[in-house]
């Protein structure tokens, strides 16, 4: 026996419940199909529900003079098997018409909402955190209200959706700063902090060669005292390679290279809180001897934090002398503008193996670096740049 | 334009092929009213007891190749017309297999490709989309078609009524429309309803040639309806149908029409068509009341059967539908929030 | 019926009470009168206020036609449509005529049509629509949605006060469903939203029927630990935008739900004005959640899918919390 519901209709549009006024039929009773088995009443008219099958009115659980929202179960009729097969009654498992509502599908799961827990322990970062990788319009507001860079933020692990960092993350970031002393920072530093960060945005990328300098110190102390430093010697070196091949110092905006007008090079000076970048115009067609002069009143300029703006900007690669501060080696971020960036080292004694003495010899060398930006030249063409600015540096008399 | 009704000598043959599709209509009618009042039909119920004789007399002129735009009413001139006992129960019960796939249900149903227009809530507006029809088939050079909708009382106050008679007139379109002056449309009676003495008046003002028909008589609305179709098909222009009658149920099975008089319900108008109609084949002796009676059983059986076959029919899947409204799926505009 | 006023009864008792208290006031449509409504929105009012409840023939062109002559007059007509949806059929009257009005000729319009509005099972592509963002794209014309008993008496009787046509799109799901134990003494004024929920995870802006669904998925997703602001914005037009910036400026995120259809909706209006005046508000991209872009199906299990349901508000909310 199949037990088949009885359920309070929709009697009209918008109509949520009916109240029952009486039943036509009693417990028991055996019923036919499509027979008033109980009165009711909404706020529209009085109607009678019928069967909705013939069999047993087995049960009412609904009382007389209550109301009943739509669709509630008043009672069951027991219907013969055979009846509720040819209705398709009754819990078949064929039964498309008691299929209910589709649930709503859960939603979809997304990767990024995985985890914001470390994975890693110890690390000053959680690992797997979103971190400032986006930023809200809001957050951006905000930022942009306090003078913030997304840099400044790298250190806060987010606690929001993907382990975004969220104003709530910021504020606290911001208040916990509070506990540290703090000063304000030079518009120099803050000039040179803006430079490197927008440069930081590119694939770098630096190739490094040892250079003897023997012959290049030996010419240097013959020119004495009308001499240049070793800075002048890499950057005329550089000059003279980019004038032969100009290609390693174009930059790529867009999907076309920018070649350079001119081969202007700039040298990096260290001046109070910051460097300044002096550069030499037109490189490529002056003598080393010509520049000295030139050269030296540019350092001087820039140390006095006096160097008119004809002479700085519109470089196409600069010249850093890190090994004057003891280093050996370094990979200095190359100037936003520009696509490559000569490091020097310091220059160092080490034994060097003459066959023709069949013994080691002292000579003097220096790590040479190039950074570069990647999208426009790759490994080869930078370390055949850098090869060609030590031959050049071997014979500093073609300077 | 005169003002006739029909005389031609009635059918035995139309008349019990008339009856049986009436007697089909309100036994199909009685099991929708149940289905619905066991809570197996959502929505709404919209019969047409008191209507079939006029009704059935629509359907059963018209040929395949007309067209015919029903109203709520109308069970029995759809069924005349080719509808079947399938197709509504299926729209009804939101049948994924109905002509309507569970996305409209009711008596909002039709097959435009087969003439069979499915009528829109907006009364009156099926008037100017059959004209539109008839319009176009003559264009085409297509003769000897004539379009046929129905209305009640009320939709004769719609504007779309008043534009589409005149258009159709103005084009002398071969138009069928009939009213169906059931006195109420819901619960507005005639009298809040149009201040002429006589719809078939509105016959002179519009410029079509208008008939009178006795609503509760399936003889004389065969007859009057079958003239009026006539005309139309031999190139009279529109032409209007008014017959008074009394809807013998409410407006819709929510509604117990509590509004309509006893005094309207036991006057000529009251009277119902399908038992005066069983009168006369049973006084003419056209058919027995044994025949009657296992009419009445075949019928039943075929509701039965279909009914208990639609119960088991998928319904439609929210998840399977394309939710896409226009025929050209390119030109979907995708939201994609 | 057991206890509490419904929202229908709201509607009703609103125009016992301005039938009583103005005499300008009086109410025409279809089967309005001693049949009390399609949906007993005024019931009984023909017999206590003889003559000012009135019958119309099936002619929503003149029913509203009719209106605006009236109230051109100085009277104060109510208009009730049977459904939002034959509101079409008097579309010409209540954009051209009644919205251009006081424009054109400096004399005001004050009447208010009623639309019962919005689906309910099985109703169907004509007894189903929202048409609220349709008529508040027209000029001229002021538009409200209740979204609770309490407003929906307090709005229409404001709405009769307004010197302006009032579009009053009262929910047909709300009719018998909602119910509330009192009717208000006193309500914001029209052209103000309502913090329905205070939160600060995500703000929900909607209406009518969809605050509901919304409060449902707010009430949900409190049991995850998230806080969900909803905004009612009660009038949509004119939609009171510095509650919806104020929400989203606690919130950050926005989430608009509204049953109708999704071109040129409310949804698309709200997300418009916080995307150009509150930008920086924004946590992540404002999202919008309406019915399908179809008809109004008729078979329940298609409609429940058509229209946003609160299950369907919670998977959009969970969306916007992660973004």
């Amino acid at each position: 026996m199949a037990k088949v519901p009885l359920l309070m209709p929709q009697l009209g549009e918008s109509i949520a419940e009916a109240t029952i006024v009486r039943f036509l039929k009693k417990t028991g009773e055996t019923i036919e199909a499509d027979v008033d088995l109980i009165e009711v009443e909404t706020n529209k008219a009085v109607m009678e529900v019928t069967s909705p099958c013939s069999g047993v009115l087995s049960e009412l659980h609904a009382n007389e003079g209550e109301s009943y929202p739509v669709g509630t179960v008043l009672g069951y009729i027991e219907v013969e098997d055979a009846e509720a097969i040819r209705l398709g009654l009754g819990g078949q498992p064929d039964e498309p018409e008691q299929k209910s509502s589709p649930k709503p599908k859960p939603a979809k799961k997304s990767l990024s909402q995985a985890s914001v827990k470390a994975t890693v322990t110890g690390l000053p970062v959680p690992a797997h955190a979103g971190g400032v990788s986006y930023l809200s319009p809001r957050m951006k507001a905000r930022m942009a209200e306090l003078g913030l860079h997304a840099a400044d933020l790298a250190g806060v692990a987010g606690k929001g959706a993907s382990g975004r960092v969220t104003i709530e993350d910021l504020e606290r970031f911001l208040e916990d700063l509070e506990r540290n002393h703090s000063t304000p920072a030079s518009s120099m530093r803050v000039a040179v902090a803006d430079a490197m960060r927008r440069s930081w945005t590119r694939p770098l990328a630096t190739v490094v060669l040892p250079v003897r300098l023997d012959t290049t110190l030996d010419h240097r102390r013959k020119t004495a005292p009308h001499k240049a430093g070793l800075a002048l010697y890499a950057l005329r070196a550089i000059a003279i390679a980019l004038a032969e091949h100009p290609a390693p110092a174009g930059r790529l905006i867009g999907d076309r290279i920018i070649h350079p007008r001119s081969i202007d090079i700039g040298f990096a000076v260290e001046a109070e809180e910051g460097v300044l970048v002096p550069v030499i115009r037109n490189a490529d067609q002056f003598r080393l001897s010509e520049l000295i002069d030139r050269y030296n009143r540019l350092v001087d300029l820039a140390r006095e934090r006096r160097l008119p703006a004809a002479e700085t900007g519109g470089s196409i690669a600069t010249v850093t002398n890190y090994g004057v501060f003891g280093l050996t080696l370094a990979t200095p971020i190359p100037l936003p503008e520009q696509t490559l960036l000569l490091g020097i080292g310091s220059g160092t004694i080490a034994p060097h193996w003459d066959p023709s003495k069949k013994a080691f010899v002292p000579i003097t060398e220096a790590l040479f670096t190039l950074s570069f930006d990647h999208r426009v030249l790759d490994g080869g063409a930078a370390g055949r740049l850098l090869k060609r600015i030590a031959e050049l540096l071997h014979a500093p008399e073609t300077l | 334009m005169p003002v006739v009704s029909g005389q031609t000598p009635i059918l035995q043959e139309q008349f019990i092929k008339a009856f049986r599709v009436m007697l089909l209509a309100r036994l199909l009618e009685k099991k929708l009213a149940s289905l619905y009042r066991s809570g197996l039909i959502r929505g709404g119920v919209f019969l047409g007891k008191g209507q079939e004789a006029l009704s059935v007399s629509v359907g059963i002129h018209l040929n395949k190749s007309d067209i015919f735009a029903p109203l709520i009413r109308d069970q029995a001139g759809r069924l005349a017309f080719g509808d079947t006992v399938l197709d509504t129960l299926r729209t009804y019960l939101g049948s994924q297999l109905g002509s309507m796939r569970g996305r409209d249900g009711n008596i909002h149903r039709g097959r435009p490709r087969e003439g069979y227009y499915a009528m829109i809530s907006h009364l009156g507006a099926m008037i100017p989309a059959v004209s539109g029809a008839l319009l176009a088939r003559r264009m085409r050079g297509e003769t000897g078609v004539v379009g046929a909708t129905c209305v009640g009382d009320g939709a004769t106050s719609t504007g779309a009524f008043h534009e589409g008679l005149n258009a159709a007139a103005v084009e002398k379109l071969p138009l069928v429309l009939v009213i169906a002056n059931n006195q109420y449309a819901y619960s507005t009676p005639n009298s809040r309803q149009f201040a002429c003495e006589d719809l078939l008046d509105k016959a002179i003002g519009y410029g079509v040639t208008g008939h009178r028909a006795d609503g509760v008589d399936l003889a004389d609305c065969l007859q009057v309806v079958g003239a009026a179709i006539h005309d139309a098909r031999e190139g009279g222009g529109p032409q209007i149908v008014v017959a008074k009658l009394l809807r013998l149920v409410g407006h819709g099975e929510h509604d117990d029409a509590h509004y309509i008089g006893s005094d309207i319900k036991k006057s000529a108008l009251g009277r119902d068509c399908l038992a005066l109609a069983e009168a006369r084949i049973l006084d003419e002796q056209w058919a027995s009341e044994k025949e009657i009676a296992s009419w009445r059983k075949d019928i039943n059986e075929e509701i039965e059967a279909t009914t208990a076959k639609v119960r088991k029919e998928p319904t439609p899947d929210p998840t399977e539908e394309d939710w896409c409204a226009v025929s050209e799926a390119r030109l979907v505009d995708n939201f994609l929030s | 019926m057991s206890g509490g006023i419904t929202y229908l009864e709201a509607i009703r008792l609103a125009q016992a009470k301005v039938l009583a208290d103005d005499a300008r006031v009086f109410i025409y449509g279809q089967d309005v009168g001693s049949f009390g409504g399609a949906f007993k929105a005024t019931e009984h009012l023909a017999k206590e206020f003889p003559g000012r409840v009135l019958d119309s023939p099936l002619s929503e062109d003149a029913m509203v036609g009719m209106a605006i002559g009236a109230a051109i007059e100085g009277m104060r007509p109510i208009v009730e449509m049977q459904f939002a949806d034959f509101s079409t059929c008097g579309f010409n009257q209540i954009v051209n005529h009644a919205g251009t009005l006081f424009y054109r000729t400096g004399v005001s319009c004050p009447l208010v049509i009623r639309l019962p509005s919005g689906g309910t099972a099985g109703g169907g592509p004509f007894h189903s629509q929202s048409m609220e963002a349709l008529y508040a794209h027209y000029p001229g014309l002021v538009v409200m949605t209740p979204g609770t008993v309490e407003d929906a008496y307090s709005m229409l009787i404001e709405a009769v006060a307004i010197d302006d046509p009032v579009i009053f799109c009262e929910h047909k799901l709300l009719y018998n469903h909602l119910k509330a134990e009192a009717l208000p003494s006193e309500a914001l004024p029209a052209g103000q939203a309502a913090l329905a929920r205070p939160g600060r995870d995500a703000t929900v802006v909607t209406y009518g029927a969809m605050l509901h669904e919304a409060l449902a998925a707010a009430e949900t997703l409190s049991s995850d630990g998230y806080e969900i602001e909803v905004v009612d914005l009660r009038t949509i037009k004119p939609i009171d935008t510095d509650t919806v910036l104020g929400s989203v400026a606690r919130t950050g995120r926005l989430l608009c739900v509204s049953e109708a259809w999704p071109w040129g909706s409310v949804c698309a209006e709200v997300i418009a004005r916080v995307s150009s005046e509150g930008f920086g508000l924004l946590d992540a991209p404002p999202q919008r959640l309406n019915a399908k872009d179809t008809p109004v199906p008729y078979h329940p299990d298609l409609w429940s899918s058509h229209r946003p349901t609160a299950a369907a508000v919670e998977a959009s909310l969970r969306e916007l919390l992660r973004m």
